[in-house]
């Protein structure tokens, strides 16, 4: 598998609202390639405006950084700041034109030899209510396609 | 009846097989009526630049409620509009062909944006996945 087709991200779509509307919290979640660009995104009935853009950029960033936004939030937390100022990550706030997203929701999708061939992001379930997330929305996505794996 | 996510991908289908009758690949956006992106899906293999250019057509035609080659009269020097243009209160204004309102009878639900062909198979594609939505109804 060396990239994500339009038939692929529709099926991680698919499976990854089927997860979100279990949780009834209606959400965006978008797909994109090893570019970061959009593949497929959708906005479920009742979801935010906002959320598809978060979405867009979350799996943009997930690509961008090839490690989940998860991580990328906790590099910009104050806790994990160095004992010197700028050591920590608070420079990335400003990259990529201000797209880079720090909220968990984002997670790179890797192939078999463990190279980045996208993303997928979802936005609009609040962490830490209940047992599902955005990460665990996105992750319900990825497995959607694991026949794909070799 | 607005729009939702169940008619935007019906749009979308619609449109993508259209794209894939004449031998194109595209990107397909659906907006609703306040200009939100509710959907978007692009083809294998389409360009990149398509993804934005597609959502900035449908926004335009949501957005303005006409399709949005129509904007394109507000460039004449003669007509009141001349010069918004510069004002720069949003992006995503696309005076090329290729994005349509979305109606339902009279209203206006949404809008829908393709890039990928020319602007005239962008217009086919267009008016191929609104007929074949609203058809039905």
């Amino acid at each position: 598998m060396e990239e994500i087709t339009l038939e692929m991200a529709e099926k991680m779509l698919e499976a990854a609202e089927r997860w979100a509307a279990l949780a009834g919290y209606p959400s965006s979640i978008a797909v994109v390639d090893k570019a970061g660009a959009v593949i497929a995104v959708h906005r479920m009935d009742g979801a935010g405006p906002m959320t598809t853009d978060i979405s867009i950029n979350k799996a943009f960033s997930a690509v961008y950084s090839t490690a989940p936004t998860l991580v990328l939030a906790r590099m910009i937390d104050p806790r994990m700041m160095g004992p010197t100022p700028g050591s920590g990550g608070l420079g990335l706030l400003t990259q990529a034109k201000l797209r880079l997203m720090f909220i968990p929701g984002g997670n790179p999708i890797r192939n078999g030899d463990m190279k980045v061939i996208g993303g997928i992001g979802c936005s609009g379930v609040p962490d830490g209510v209940g047992e599902i997330s955005d990460t665990t929305v996105v992750q319900a996505g990825y497995a959607a396609i694991y026949e794909e794996y070799d | 009846m607005g729009m939702n996510i169940e008619i935007a991908k019906m749009i979308i289908k619609a449109g993508i097989q259209q794209a894939r009758e004449m031998g194109n690949v595209c990107s397909v956006a659906v907006v609703d009526d306040r200009g939100f992106l509710v959907a978007l899906h692009r083809m294998d293999r389409a360009p990149i630049p398509t993804v934005d250019i597609a959502r900035d057509k449908a926004w335009t035609a949501a957005t303005f409620r006409m399709p949005s080659s129509d904007i394109g009269r507000f460039g004449d020097p003669a007509a009141p509009g001349f010069g918004f243009n510069t004002q720069n209160w949003n992006d995503r204004l696309t005076t090329i062909p290729g994005g349509l309102p979305v109606q339902d009878g009279d209203e206006v639900i949404g809008g829908v944006g393709v890039s990928g062909g020319t602007a005239e198979e962008d217009v086919t594609v267009c008016r191929a996945a609104l007929a074949a939505v609203f058809a039905a109804d």
